[in-house]
């Protein structure tokens, strides 16, 4: 990566040596003008300039041969007309990479040119000492290559939701873009269609998920922990007590908590429930009693009263043998 | 994170027994109740309340509550264990000097 800035004029002496010598594979040459290339300060540079790297190594990993260095493309004539000539061994190089790619040749061309083109232009400006305009670069950039990895991104960090520690890495970056074109006017330039193609899909993948997802709870959860103050005075320490239930609502409402299951009536009053008994004998003797006690018992339900006399009821029932013999 | 000793088992088997005879009693605690009623009764007849002692009987073991030993829930201890704290003297004593049980002081007087 880190390779000592090399004048330009040394690149095409030395690509143009090794085009003479027979043995060296295109492939090589290839590799030594990539490798000679300048460095690039900021990151986003970088970054290009590794996209750039790896789509020309993968070029390389499918060459087989290469075909025609003659081939001319109608890129040139472009590039011509743009900024600075571009290197004509650089071309040919780009050239022969493009045209052993399966894909579309013309342009995977221009793209590599471009790239050139962008590196070019930077270097040209760090010699004068010139800032590096993101904006015209980013404008440059072609949409199509790059919107997969975006949207990818922005779903994932949609998903995810980083924020902190993980959100100072992405985050800075697009707040520089924007501060940046914030400077210039928003009509002024050729629209990148970015935003609205590629915003559409995140929300689309959003809504597949069921809302609220987790993500979105634990986000909550984040932004009421940050945002908890701890209380100035006894007024909020109480209130936040009385929320979390430490402290009790005054005024005092005795029946808090209880729930109200059946009235009173159905406590006390279970002779309806004693119809399938007989109505003399002992068992009615014995059933009257159960019925005292559990009207006197404040502790169960109506429900587990009424078990209970079912219970005895079915209990009875299986015994009615027995106590026929009695 | 946390400042206290982490149990994720129980001390020992002893315990874990005990367990499972409160869970055994929880359930059985009903019927229990209800055969019981009919057992300890001078208005039924007494073949129905032998009937019901025989059926009493045939409830598993573990069901029964009093099988029950309330021991210390720090370490298990059957013996001087305090109902009110579920803790055995020993344990009670050093929560107690260290100032982890509250409302508790040094008696003096």
């Amino acid at each position: 990566k880190d390779k000592s800035a090399a004048s330009k004029d040394g690149t095409p002496e030395g690509a143009s040596k090794r085009q003479e010598d027979g043995t060296e594979t295109p492939k090589q040459q290839l590799l030594d003008i990539i490798g000679d290339m300048k460095v690039e300060v900021s990151y986003r540079k970088k970054l290009e300039q590794l996209k750039g790297r790896e789509r020309k190594k993968q070029a390389l990993k499918k060459l087989e041969g290469l075909d025609d260095e003659s081939y001319v493309p109608q890129g040139t004539t472009e590039d011509t007309q743009r900024h600075k000539p571009l290197n004509p061994e650089l071309v040919k190089a780009a050239s022969a990479v493009a045209s052993s790619l399966p894909r579309n040749k013309k342009e995977t061309e221009s793209e590599l040119l471009a790239q050139l083109r962008r590196h070019e232009e930077t270097t040209d400006k760090q010699k004068k000492g010139g800032t590096i305009n993101i904006r015209n670069v980013i404008s440059e950039m072609t949409v199509k290559r790059q919107t997969p990895a975006q949207r990818g991104a922005r779903i994932s960090s949609h998903i995810s939701l980083q924020l902190d520690e993980d959100g100072q890495r992405t985050r800075p970056e697009r707040s520089s873009a924007q501060s940046v074109a914030s400077t210039r006017s928003l009509k002024v330039g050729k629209r990148l269609n970015i935003f609205t193609k590629a915003s559409g899909e995140p929300e689309h993948a959003l809504k597949t998920v069921s809302s609220p997802t987790i993500w979105d709870l634990e986000f909550a959860k984040e932004v009421a922990a940050v945002t908890a103050q701890p209380p100035r005075n006894g007024f909020e320490e109480m209130i936040q007590w009385t929320k979390e239930g430490i402290l009790w609502e005054f005024p005092i409402d005795n029946e808090v908590g209880m729930e109200d299951d059946g009235e009173f009536h159905e406590h006390i009053f279970l002779d309806k429930h004693l119809e399938g008994f007989p109505k003399e004998g002992p068992i009615r003797h014995f059933m009257e009693l159960v019925i005292c006690g559990l009207s006197k018992n404040p502790y169960l339900t109506v429900k587990q009263k009424v078990e209970h006399i079912e219970w005895f009821q079915k209990y009875f029932e299986e015994k009615k043998e027995l106590l026929q013999e009695i | 994170p946390c400042p206290r000793q982490v149990r994720s088992y129980y001390v020992d088997w002893r315990m874990l027994r005990d367990v499972k005879r409160r869970k055994m009693a929880y359930e059985y605690a009903d019927e229990r109740l209800r055969i019981n009623a009919i057992r300890k009764n001078s208005i039924l007849p007494r073949e129905l309340q032998e009937v019901a002692d025989k059926e009493i009987a045939a409830l598993p073991r573990d069901s029964c509550p009093a099988r029950i030993r309330n021991r210390c829930v720090i370490t298990s201890r059957p013996r001087g264990v305090k109902r009110r704290w579920r803790l055995s003297r020993i344990v009670f004593r050093h929560f107690a000097d260290h100032a982890q049980m509250s409302g508790v002081q040094r008696a003096m007087w």
